[in-house]
């Protein structure tokens, strides 16, 4: 391995050595290649696609150019420095310099000068390259407009030509598809057999497979009365689906095995191909009507359309979708025969005026089904007129012989039109999904929750996720399919997809989607990696360590804090983003902490303050003006206490550090308890005295040193009143010590005849 | 871990992951190529973008942005130079100095 990377690195080393040498022989070959370019803008002036590629290879040339002349840079900054060193020459005379230094300084600038012309000779190239992309766009935007506002005069002249001219076509192209059927038959007919064996073998394994493992997915049960929402949306979009897809991959898989067995002559190649496409679209169309419509199990109807205009609809649509295409096919036999204009302008008109025409009965059709069962109504107006306009357009742009436009317009009503509904379909699905409960009744949402045991609103958080996920991948594949329909090449697409990514210009501001997406990987991993980081400091180190569990949560928190910042600022540099430009933010930010954010920012200053000073730790009994309980957890912003009622109370951090907090449990659990009591003047004083000191020395949790101590604190109106005042070790058995003493009190005060005054 | 702690966890990284966002659409800015002008007279840049050229005047202390992309410039004394589009250039005594 080491030797591969090294080999790797000296190819490199020698790979850039070379294009050191000749920046030069570099832009010779960019302009080379220019020339070869050039002519063929003009030769391939009709044919987008080609311009396309033609404007790829022309930007990347002109990346070439840049990068020459950037490789210049190092080499000039070094002669400019070196020349900054030497300084001006001497202006008098008298004071020669030495012929070295004047040697040098002649050599510096004549290479200087040298550059200075091959930087000339790359911007020359440059302006060439550019002039020659600017001259592609042109040249694309003539294609685009002359194709759709080209107008034709369409006479009764014109007929009798196209009828001969259509006459020869006919003829030609029976004799083209008679001879290469005999060139099957005569020389390939065994090779035909194999391809035609293999082909209907994948239709069969496409076809049986895609049954058994998707046939649950989309097949509508009749038994269902009435299926959901979502069931029949789902069922529409997958019967749709799967089954062109599985059409389509059949339709590629007998191209391919044909092709492969040579049996694809050139000259019917293009025609075999475009039937092929054909075939696809107009089954797509087909099953998405019939998806939509349902007319044979009106249960399963995603528009509620009567079951009779349903089946006529069904058919109209899909007429519709055959007659475009044929038209299509058409097209490729003109050009591959080179038949003559009109031909293919009166082909043109009269497949859009059958589109248009069809367009119009769909609209005339009465679909919405009556409720009280009579006569099927019309479309709403709206809808109605809407359709009215779509079938008009193309009839009244051919009409006025902008046949190309008409052309355009009826082959979008179509293939845009079907490609619409179904990402509509999709949004639908999606949205539905969505909703409350939906996923958990789907067959996936209903085997998650056998096999895994997952929660309803686990299973509503998946359904929320797949249909976010639906509607990107609706939008992944439905857009580029439109922008493909709408004459942008493929391309166009991909560029700005990579440029969205790398990085594009909004005015001055370089946005680059890609750096953004990596800064946020990195941050996320570094969040993940400080907060594996904390749990094992936590868990080995400094319990093994025996460290207090005040210092450990503080180590903790604080590390996290740090990790957090440092994950931050990686990620921002990851991102390309100038730190120095942060200022800028932290400066207006400035403000906004000066008036609202003041107290946010105070109580995380004294968060910190906590954390470094530790007045009180996690698990301390504490009492902050009215509140007391026990330290749960110290954040950012406040500290969580547990009150003995079991209520959490979050107390702002700037109020434990500016106020008196008084905690139990600070150094020890050391604490003392006062136990309060009176007795009548007729008891001896010196009696009491010693029982309550008995009482305290006796017990168990009080503390020998400093010992209990009884208080005659004063005489009150009918009562003399003590107080035993006793240590313990741990404050927390405070409720428990009174409890003992004071019963322990009333026995002992029982026995020895002294009496409590009551009321 | 409790069901409490999971969400408190939860609504902790949304926060920062939308801190962390707010950051990022503020600064996700990389300006152009921007040349100041610190010599006391009016420069004359010549400047190459695409198939156009412009000349672009810098007074005294001014700065100017441009060339997103990649351009060539053409500084006084016929001095050229070529800019990928993140350079920061100062005019002093004449010369073009990159920073």
């Amino acid at each position: 391995m080491l030797i591969c990377l090294w080999l790797a690195l000296a190819l490199g080393g020698m790979a850039r050595a070379q294009s050191a040498d000749g920046p030069q022989a570099l832009l010779a070959a960019v302009g080379k290649q220019v020339d070869e370019i050039s002519p063929k803008i003009v030769a391939k002036a009709n044919d987008d696609s080609e311009l396309v590629k033609l404007k790829v290879q022309l930007e990347d040339l002109a990346k070439q150019v840049i990068g020459v002349a950037v490789s210049f840079r190092p080499r000039l900054g070094e002669i400019n420095k070196r020349l900054a060193e030497l300084g001006a020459p001497p202006s008098d005379a008298d004071t020669p310099e030495p012929q070295a230094v004047q040697e040098e300084r002649r050599r510096l600038a004549e290479e200087k000068k040298s550059i200075n012309t091959a930087l000339g000779a790359a911007e020359d190239m440059s302006i060439r390259v550019n002039r020659e992309l600017d001259q592609v766009s042109q040249k694309r935007r003539d294609l685009f407009s002359n194709s759709l506002s080209q107008r034709v005069d369409v006479n009764f002249a014109f007929g009798s030509e196209v009828v001969t001219a259509a006459e020869q076509e006919a003829q030609a192209l029976s004799r083209q598809f008679k001879s290469w059927w005999q060139f099957i038959w005569k020389f390939k007919f065994g090779s035909m057999l194999a391809a035609t064996f293999l082909a209907l073998l994948a239709a069969s394994v496409i076809m049986i497979g895609g049954r058994l493992l998707f046939l649950s997915l989309y097949s509508r049960d009749k038994e269902v009365t009435e299926p959901s929402y979502l069931s029949r949306l789902s069922v529409g979009f997958w019967s749709t689906l799967i089954p062109s897809v599985s059409f389509a991959v059949f339709l590629t898989a007998t191209y391919f095995f044909f092709d492969y067995f040579n049996l694809l002559r050139a000259d019917v190649r293009p025609a075999i191909s475009a039937f092929f496409n054909v075939c696809a679209a107009v089954f797509f169309i087909q099953r998405l009507a019939q998806a939509i419509l349902s007319p044979d199990l009106p249960n399963w109807q995603l528009v509620k359309v009567a079951p009779g205009p349903g089946r006529v609809l069904h058919w109209l649509i899909t007429a519709t979708a055959i007659v475009t295409g044929l038209e299509f096919i058409g097209n490729v036999f003109n050009r591959t025969l080179d038949s003559p204009l009109q031909l293919t302008i009166a082909k043109s008109l009269i497949a859009t005026l059958l589109v248009g025409l069809l367009i119009i009965v769909i609209a005339m059709v009465n679909p919405v089904p009556d409720d009280k069962g009579g006569r099927p109504q019309p479309w709403p107006r709206a809808v109605k007129l809407f359709i009215l306009m779509l079938g008009l357009l193309p009839m009244v742009a051919a009409g006025l012989g902008y046949v190309g436009l008409s052309r355009f317009f009826s082959q979008q009503i179509v293939i845009t039109g079907a490609i619409i509904v179904t990402m509509y379909l999709g949004f639908k699905s999606a949205a539905a999904l969505a909703d409350d409960g939906a996923f958990a009744n789907t067959l996936l949402g209903q085997s998650l929750s056998e096999r895994y045991k997952f929660e309803p609103v686990m299973l509503g958080h998946i359904g929320v996720g797949t249909s976010v996920l639906t509607n990107l991948l609706v939008l992944a594949w439905g857009l580029p399919l439109i922008l493909l329909q709408w004459r942008f090449q493929w391309e166009d697409i991909r560029g700005w997809i990579i440029s969205a990514l790398t990085g594009f210009q909004v005015g001055s501001v370089t946005i680059s989607l890609l750096g953004i997406f990596a800064g946020i990987l990195v941050f996320i991993f570094g969040f993940v990696l400080t907060r594996w980081f904390q749990r094992w400091l936590d868990g080995n180190i400094l319990t093994r360590g025996k460290v207090d569990s005040g210092v450990r949560n503080s180590i903790k928190t604080a590390l996290g804090y740090a990790g957090t910042a440092l994950a931050g600022l990686i990620g921002i540099s990851v991102a390309g983003i100038d730190l120095s430009s942060l200022a800028l933010v932290a400066g207006a930010l400035s403000l906004g902490i000066g008036f609202g954010l003041q107290n946010v920012v105070s109580n995380f200053v004294s968060g910190l303050i906590l954390l470094a000073e530790r007045p009180f730790k996690v698990g301390d009994w504490i009492e902050a003006g009215a509140t007391s309980g026990i330290v749960k957890k110290i954040s950012v912003r406040a500290t969580e206490i547990e009150t003995f009622h079991k209520q959490t109370v979050m107390l702002p951090n700037s109020i434990l550090i500016n106020a008196a907090v008084g905690n139990w449990t600070h150094r020890n659990k050391l604490g003392r308890v006062d136990i309060g009591v009176g007795v009548l003047y007729k008891s001896d004083p010196k009696a009491v005295q010693e029982i309550l000191l008995e009482i305290g020395t006796r017990h168990p949790l009080v503390m020998k040193n400093p010992e209990p101590f009884v208080l005659f604190q004063g005489f009150g109106e009918k009562q003399m009143n003590f107080e035993l005042r006793v240590h313990l070790a741990d404050i927390t058995n405070s409720a428990i010590v009174q409890t003992d003493i004071r019963s322990q009190i009333m026995a002992e005060f029982d026995k020895a005849g002294i009496e409590i005054p009551t009321a | 871990m409790s069901m409490e702690a999971a969400i408190k966890r939860r609504s902790e990284m949304k926060r920062l992951i939308v801190a962390a966002l707010a950051v990022f659409a503020l600064n996700s800015a990389v300006l152009a190529a921007s040349v100041t002008n610190r010599d006391g007279d009016t420069i004359t840049l010549r400047v190459t973008e695409g198939a156009d050229q412009v000349d672009l005047p810098i007074g005294p202390g001014e700065t100017v942005e441009f060339c997103a992309g990649g351009c060539f410039v053409t500084f006084p004394g016929d001095v050229r130079e070529v800019l990928t589009g993140a350079e920061t250039i100062e005019f002093v005594g004449g010369a073009a100095q990159f920073r």
